[in-house]
């Protein structure tokens, strides 16, 4: 081997000892992106919860419902269970209100918010709900809130039920998009009593302000 | 020839030094580097978890409203009972009771005159 191919030979050496050692610091830059993946694995989160059509309200209970199709506008109580352990109803009485079911969540909040009415008040007429059964697909359903804010529902259907198969599961069971249940008596009456319920269920639409 | 045999060797060894310093000098900070962000994404993981574990715990503890967490939290047992019969209904009943009770009261009447003409009769 003569003495330059030694030299070339020593000089290969040494590039690839440097080269070598260059090599750890890319792999140093390899693991950044690792180092970063919490943020990158924030940003499909923070897509995924623009996804929906109207942003979830802050929770904040419902004092107003106006539906204009059939004429609605009145304050809303709060109610909540009997000790029978069946949901409160809204008092009988001239003008009576709306009631919102306080265990469920509040209109605008991810779940079923429910809203229950009277369709009669007895000696006093028809109740605030009396025509909810003429609501149809995507009529709007706006409820004010007690700090300012609005939630507005499009009806997604308007269901008859006999009460003896009361759909409990489908009227309060969980939803992950703001959802609205609007609750009230309907059908022949049987012994002085509604046989059916007219339910509403509604999904949000829109948020003012 | 041996002398460029060493210097080589020699120039090898102040390269691969030369190098491996700095290197040995970026490890310490890669090191905690690396250990101090998934420590900071546990910490994140964690009190991101932890808020969600106390609002479900309050919110189970107490019946009250459990609205984020996108339910209803207590689950009323039948249908509501949101109607309370017109008047009108009410009054078409009881009207029926007391033509009835009319109807039965002349009849009965009705019956006691007859008989009480029969009898007037047949003395």
């Amino acid at each position: 081997m003569t003495p330059l191919s030694r030299r070339a030979v020593v000089a290969v050496a040494v590039a690839c000892l440097v080269a070598g050692c260059g090599g750890g610091d890319g792999e140093g830059s390899g693991s950044r992106p690792d180092v970063t993946r919490p943020s990158g694995t924030r940003a499909p989160a923070a897509a995924g919860a623009s996804d929906s059509a109207a942003r979830p309200l802050a929770r904040s209970a419902p004092v107003g419902l106006s539906i204009p199709a059939i004429g609605v506008d009145t304050p809303v109580v709060r109610l909540g269970l009997a000790p029978d352990h069946t949901v409160e109803v809204p008092p009988i009485q001239a003008d009576d209100p709306a009631g919102w079911y306080r265990y469920s969540p509040t209109p605008g909040r991810p779940g079923p918010s429910v809203i229950l009415g009277h369709v009669t008040v007895g000696a006093y007429g028809d109740g605030v709900f009396r025509h909810l059964a003429r609501l149809r697909r995507d009529d709007g359903i706006t409820v004010r809130l007690e700090n300012g804010t609005a939630a507005e529902f499009a009806v997604t259907s308007v269901r008859t039920v006999a009460k003896d198969d009361f759909p409990t599961e489908d009227v309060y069971g969980d939803t992950a998009r703001p959802e609205l249940r609007l609750i009230t008596c309907g059908g022949p009456l049987e012994d002085g009593e509604y046989r059916d319920n007219v339910i509403v269920f509604a999904a949000l639409r829109a948020t003012a302000p | 020839m041996r002398r460029n045999v060493l210097s080589g060797a020699a120039l090898a060894c102040t390269a691969v030094l030369a190098t491996a310093m700095p290197a040995f000098a970026d490890d310490p900070s890669p090191v905690p580097a690396t250990t101090a962000v998934p420590e900071t994404g546990d910490q994140t993981a964690e009190t991101a978890a932890s808020p969600v574990p106390t609002d479900r715990d309050a919110a189970e503890a107490t019946p009250v409203p459990a609205e984020d967490r996108g339910g209803v939290s207590v689950v009323p047992r039948g249908a509501p009972d949101t109607g309370d019969a017109p008047a009108a209904a009410r009054s078409g009943s009881d009207g029926l009771l007391i033509g009835g009770g009319a109807a039965a009261v002349l009849a009965a009447g009705g019956a006691a005159v007859f008989v009480v003409r029969r009898r007037a009769s047949g003395a």
